[in-house]
């Protein structure tokens, strides 16, 4: 026998056993409650979507080591969509049918989420979406974990706006190009125009996804900023990599905090992972969670964080958590009080128990879901940048707000 | 920037602490001073900062004395606690008067949180009292540029004082066009003409809007001397304007140009000399980067001294490292699809899904943590608003440099002959000795290395994590074709022609459609012109 | 050209295999009648395996539609992704204007964009027969303007590939606008009907199922008597030698351009049986990466013979749906073994080791 040709159909042969060998290894409990997870660990999302499957096993493992939820383990099935949109949904489909989960948890971008609604509406299945994002839906088939815009974007604004703030008088607003930058400009301009300012306040701008040169946009910025008026502020929409890439641009320039202050609405700590923070000091974003927020559930759930990351020795930061892994991790614990408060996971019967279920967020407030719609009521954080990579708090709502999936002025 | 300015402040903290004393009041008044500092509505933290500017002008406080609280309140290290207000810092603490030890039991909490409003005042206070403690210092051109920005608040007398001392006498021009923003309303005309002379001499457009600013005022404008010298200031600042506009734009394009053409470089060697199409370039740049992150790592533990010099230090690593990948690429893979061209499309493919992969299961997703070298941070003011960024300057060096580098290898060495003579004519070559096979290897080593210098040269702008290169490909893609295969100077040319268009669309139309009509345009061309810009003639 | 084209087509091959591909188009007929008929009778698989096994048809029909532009005229486009996009995005607007029409719902972009009104080209879009019609004739105009241009420059090989990878990105770009009014970024979705039929329905379901299934037959079975019909023969022999062809007095442009344009069209009727199925469409199968990877399809069952390329287009979104929900982290790292291992191994594709067993086998035996 030729020994290349050997070679040849040995590996073909290796090639198609390698599939049904990995597929007969997953594990599967028969008496368990299974969650499923879609966040991407690969592709242009993997940077800040793939630690979340990481928060939602952990949450799950908390369940467990308290004897699991209606005394069954819960198991939690990830994914990887690879940050490709229609397999969001085919995963969603395989999920809720083939697996059987109880509930979904996952999608970061508007158009996971999107790709995913159809499956879970057409199936009843339910889907925990643990991102802030423009609104404008109510789905009974998703627990909305995060604020929607009117209830976290429009206090930063007032904010700004404020003596504390530096009385902006002009905004000029850069977003990647797509839905969710769209929406939030569209409601602050409405808001704005509440407030009596007219257009001439403020300029729009849409860059690309995963755009990164920002030179002659910031020259614009420069140029807008010196026009007379008052002060101007930069609303931040961009996402992804567009973040870093363009605080290092407005750093190189000479802009700092005090001439044109940066709301980052997107803008996480794990965004400052790789950025030297002492010249953004003072920046802004506004989130329902901040990694600094005092509180003894935050120390715990950090404290839970670092060691699950050490010890099942993950590639994520062990010290950096952010706003959307403290809601996924959340959404988990009230999915857990609502089946049993239930007595049974069905969807239906899960949705019907979830009104008046609240739980204790790390973020120090108490957060409910009211029944009237499928939101989970916030708390509000204002950040401000400092020096070590992280958000000190500026401000901070006093309990709540209910949350309004519509905004009046979208 | 901040880098220095902080090792500044910490070395002047030490300076002080040895013998800064004030003498000319007693600890209690000053106290007095520092304490409205420490907390409170920031418009009172305000009137704070106003009043201890004055007890500096009149005297009763040292300005470095006063700079050293300011810097502490800045740096949220001013707290006041039971026995008077103390700084705090990494070693200890001191008591803000006296500058004596406290004790660091006591004082454990970190100052309050200077907002928005407040901060503009201590920077501003900050500057001009740097600019009295120590003239001619190394920071007193950030602290003059940071005076003209706030212009409207600054304490008039002490921009005087700080002018007429002769260690500022550089900045002493600077110095008067501040204080002329205050003398702009002031109610004798010649003042206010010679104000607007100064503003004119130095043009922005904070000083136009100053300007424009001032002619909306009836008041002020109606003599017409005043008048004419207005409208001739703000058509001189326009007129340098727009120069500033122009240049800022070829800067743009130039920069943009200079990174499509080392992201572009390596491919055109490869895909020039042997017609593989290698869609893993992007992640041989990623691979630099990585290998540029290493080096700054191990220096951090081995030579912290030379942590600065990384970018340098770290040239031959990133080269090493992506050229040894895509030897390793060459030899397991390429070597068996030299005769299929479409097929090592597919391959290169997989691999760079491969690299990724691996590297994002190596060092995880996040983004890596550069420490760029003070000398890459910040930039320069040239003239009217244009400013040149240092990071953007190097990448432009880099490309010059990495240009002439390429073509002095192909045009001047014997390696650089075997190149071009199997990029013309394989067969021939290989009929006059010249081993294919081997400068293949070398080339596809070489157009991988430069690759890796392009992550190293980028690493400064651009966000490093494993998904990186995926941006680089289509456009790196569109400056090799464009620009002929196997012609460095065409790569060079078509990477100019690209980035400044690009930047010349971009803000008429948006970054969007800029992207999307450069990119018509290149197909439009190549259906014209499909050897490309500059075609090597050969037979392949 | 000619000796530019000898190097970036590849080597000269023999002609394919005759013989399989109608036999398996005749199983896959036989397949999409029993999934109708399971869809009619209410007996059967569930609604997932059957979504799933039309979905994946859809995909073997669009490998096959490339592999008669790259495996047998030697064309590679790097860009069906383009084609694709357009059956599906126009059978999207064709669902969202009847549910719109119907329920007065308008979708989620018209909102955001504060549209009171669909925009004009929506004009029509009610009529399911001329949402077909259009189908073919848009895919099939923007196949030739590109093709034309390309084809009568004598662009081709990598350059071909290039240029129509970048077609693909500009179309993305493009899309990604959300005052296109396809939606944007997040491209439409929440279909509720197509022809009268809820899409939520199992029947509805085996229907779509099963008419992918049988386009994915008839595509098989029409493009294994087009390339074994003298016309077939041209194309080989444009793939193998073009200049000679041209030479000896054929005009090669009007095949080549049939050709691509045939296959265009075959992409987007791929794609407009594609949306309904997966419940979305967004700029996303515009990336260029995807169109790659129907390229990675066609090459892993093997290039120029269609039984290969409609199982290898199979075979890999089968593990890829598999994979990316049981062994996530190793789906990227299967795929790209996979690709090297066929692309290395075994040039003709996975379906080669049987004529390499049989080489092995004749030469075992004295």
């Amino acid at each position: 026998m030729d020994r290349r040709d050997f070679l040849k159909n040995s590996a073909a042969l290796g090639a198609a056993l390698a599939a049904p060998a990995i597929i007969t290894s997953r594990a599967k409990a028969a008496d368990s409650l299974k969650l499923g997870c879609l966040f991407s660990s690969s592709g242009t999302m993997a940077n800040i979507e793939g630690r979340m499957n990481a928060v939602v096993q952990m949450a799950a493992a908390e369940l467990n080591a308290k004897g699991g939820v209606l005394g069954k383990q819960v198991e939690v099935l990830v994914t990887d969509p690879s940050s490709d949109w229609p397999l969001y949904a085919q995963l969603g489909r395989q999920l809720l049918l083939q697996d059987k989960c109880s509930a979904l948890f996952g999608c970061w971008t508007s158009v996971s989420r999107k790709s995913v609604l159809p499956v879970v509406e057409q199936n009843n299945g339910l889907l925990y979406y643990p991102l802030h994002f423009e609104g404008e839906e109510n789905s009974k088939n998703v627990v909305y974990l995060n604020s929607p815009p009117a209830s976290s974007v429009l206090p930063a604004l007032d904010y700004l706006m404020g003596p504390e703030g530096g009385d902006a008088k002009r905004f000029y607003m850069l977003g990647s190009d797509y839905v969710w930058p769209r929406t939030i400009n569209k409601i602050c301009k409405g808001y704005w125009q509440s407030k009596g300012f007219s257009e001439s306040a403020w300029r729009e701008q849409y860059v690309p996804l995963g755009f990164s040169n920002f030179q002659t946009i910031v020259n614009d910025i420069r140029k807008f900023a010196s026009e007379p008026g008052g002060q101007p502020i930069i609303v931040l929409t961009t996402v992804g990599s567009s973040i870093p890439d363009f605080f290092k641009e407005i750093i190189n320039q000479g802009i700092g905090a005090t001439d044109i202050p940066v709301l980052g609405l997107d803008v996480l700590e794990a965004d400052l992972e790789g950025l030297d923070t002492a010249p953004m000091v003072g920046h802004l974003n506004c989130w329902a969670y901040l990694q600094n927020a005092v509180a003894p559930a935050n120390d715990a759930f950090k404290a839970n964080w670092k060691g699950f990351v050490e010890k099942s020795n993950l590639a994520y930061s062990p010290t950096t958590v952010i706003d959307p892994m403290v809601s996924a991790y959340d959404g988990v614990h009230m999915w857990a009080k609502a089946v049993e408060k239930a007595g049974m996971a069905d969807p239906d019967a899960v949705r019907a128990a979830s009104a008046g279920i609240s739980f204790d967020c790390p973020s120090g407030y108490t957060i409910k879901m009211t029944g009237e719609n499928n939101y989970v009521s916030r708390g509000v954080f204002i950040g401000s940048v400092n020096d070590k990579q992280a958000f000190d708090i500026l401000w901070q709502s006093k309990d709540t707000p209910t949350p309004v999936p519509f905004s009046p002025y979208a | 920037m901040m880098g220095w300015r902080r090792r500044l402040a910490a070395g002047a903290l030490f300076l002080l602490t040895l013998a800064a004393t004030p003498v000319l009041a007693d600890d209690r008044a000053l106290s007095e001073l520092l304490a409205p500092l420490c907390a409170g509505a920031s418009a009172e933290r305000v009137a704070a900062v106003d009043r201890l500017l004055d007890a500096v002008e009149t005297g009763a406080a040292e300005p470095a004395w006063a700079l050293r609280a300011l810097e502490a309140v800045g740096g949220r290290r001013l707290v006041c606690a039971e026995g008077g207000v103390f700084i705090t810092s990494g070693t200890g603490v001191i008591d803000a008067v006296t500058s004596a030890p406290g004790l660091a039991d006591a004082v454990k909490a970190q100052g309050a949180f200077v907002d928005l409003r407040l901060r503009p005042y201590l920077d501003m206070g900050s500057a001009v009292l740097r600019l009295l403690a120590s003239p001619g210092g190394p920071a007193s051109g950030a602290a003059l540029g940071e005076l003209q920005k706030r212009a409207k608040i600054v304490p008039p007398g002490l921009i005087e004082r700080a002018a007429a001392e002769p260690a500022n006498a550089a900045l002493a021009p600077g110095l008067r066009d501040v204080m002329a923003v205050a003398a702009l309303n002031d109610p004798d005309p010649a003042l206010r003409i010679a104000a607007i002379g100064r503003l004119a001499e130095a043009p922005s457009e904070r000083n136009r809007t100053l300007l424009r600013d001032l002619s909306g005022d009836a008041a002020l404008t109606s003599d017409p001397v005043v008048a004419a010298a207005l409208a001739d200031g703000i058509t001189r600042i326009e007129r340098w304007l727009t120069l500033g506009q122009v240049a800022a734009s070829v800067y743009s394009g130039l920069s943009y140009a200079s990174i499509l053409f080392v992201a572009a470089l390596g491919l055109a060697v490869i895909f020039g000399l042997m017609g593989v199409i290698n869609l893993a370039q992007g992640e041989l740049i990623m691979i630099g980067a990585y290998a540029t992150f290493l080096v700054q790592e191990a220096l951090k533990s081995v030579l912290p001294g030379l942590v600065d010099y990384y970018l340098l230090l770290a040239i031959p690593f990133a080269f090493a490292a992506s050229g040894a990948v895509g030897i390793a690429m060459e030899v397991t893979v390429i070597r068996h699809l030299y005769r299929r061209p479409l097929m090592t499309l597919l391959a290169t493919w997989a691999i760079s899904l491969l690299l990724i992969n691996l590297v994002r299961v190596t060092f995880g997703t996040q983004n890596l943590q550069f420490n760029v070298p003070p000398f890459l941070n910040g930039g320069t003011h040239v003239f009217a608003d244009f400013i040149v960024t240092w990071n953007r300057l190097f990448a432009i060096g880099f490309a010059l440099a990495v240009l002439a580098a390429a073509l002095v290898v192909l045009r001047r060495t014997s390696l650089g002959m075997y190149i071009r003579a199997v990029t013309e004519n394989r067969d021939m070559a290989g009929c006059v000795g010249v081993s294919a096979r081997r400068i293949d290897l070398t080339a596809f080593g070489i157009g991988s290395g430069l690759a890796g210098v392009a992550g190293l040269a980028l690493s400064p702008i651009y966000t490093v994590n494993p998904a990186m290169g995926v941006n680089f490909i289509v456009d790196a893609f569109m400056v090799v074709v464009l620009g002929g295969v196997g012609s460095i100077a065409g790569t060079a040319a078509a990477a100019l022609g690209v980035g400044m268009i690009n930047v010349t669309i971009e803000p008429m139309f948006g970054a969007v459609a800029a992207k999307v009509i450069v990119l018509l345009l290149i197909i439009v061309f190549i259906q014209f012109r499909p050897e490309g810009l500059f075609a090597v003639k050969g037979r392949r | 050209m000619s000796g530019l084209d000898d190097v970036l087509i590849g080597p000269r091959r023999p002609a394919p295999r005759r013989g399989t591909a109608p036999m398996v188009a005749a199983v896959l007929a036989l397949l999409g009648v029993g999934v109708l008929a399971a869809g009619a009778g209410g007996a059967g698989p569930s609604a997932y395996v059957l979504n799933l096994i039309g979905q994946i048809a859809t995909f073997g029909m669009l490998a096959v539609a490339l592999d008669l532009i790259w495996g047998f005229a030697g064309v590679l486009s790097l860009g069906h992704g383009l084609f694709f996009a357009i059956g599906g995005y126009l059978v999207a607007m064709h669902m969202v204007k009847v549910t719109f029409l119907a329920t007065g719902t308008p979708p989620d972009f018209m909102l955001f964009m504060g549209w009171d009104r669909l925009p004009f080209y929506y004009a029509g879009l009610e009529s399911f027969a001329y949402t077909s019609v259009l189908v073919v004739v848009v895919a099939g105009l923007a196949a030739f303007a590109i093709g034309y241009t390309a084809f009568r420059s004598r662009v081709a090989g990598v350059y071909f590939a290039i240029i129509t990878q970048a077609f693909v990105y500009v179309a993305m770009l493009l899309m990604f606008r959300n005052d296109t009014g396809f939606g944007g970024n997040n491209g439409m979705t929440g279909f509720t009907e197509i022809l009268g039929q809820p899409l939520a329905d199992r029947r509805t379901v085996a229907w779509l199922s099963g008419a992918s299934i049988l386009a994915a037959a008839l595509t098989l079975g029409g493009s294994a008597l087009l390339t074994g019909s003298r016309f077939g023969h041209m194309l080989i022999a444009i793939r193998d030698d073009e200049a000679r062809l041209r030479f000896l007095g054929h005009d090669t442009l009007w095949i080549k351009l049939t050709v691509w344009c045939l296959s265009a069209v075959l992409a987007a009727i791929a794609g407009m049986l594609y949306v309904p199925q997966v419940g979305i469409i967004n700029p996303r199968v515009l990336a260029p990466d995807l169109s790659i990877e129907i390229a990675v399809w066609v090459a892993i069952g093997g290039r120029g013979t269609l039984t290969g390329a409609f199982l290898g287009a199979v075979l890999v979104s089968a593990l890829k749906f598999l994979l990316t929900a049981v062994a996530p982290d190793l789906w990227p790292f299967i795929l790209s073994g996979l690709v090297l291992v066929v692309v290395v191994l075994l040039p003709n594709g996975l379906l080669d080791i049987r004529a390499v067993l049989a080489s092995r086998q004749r030469r075992g035996t004295p």
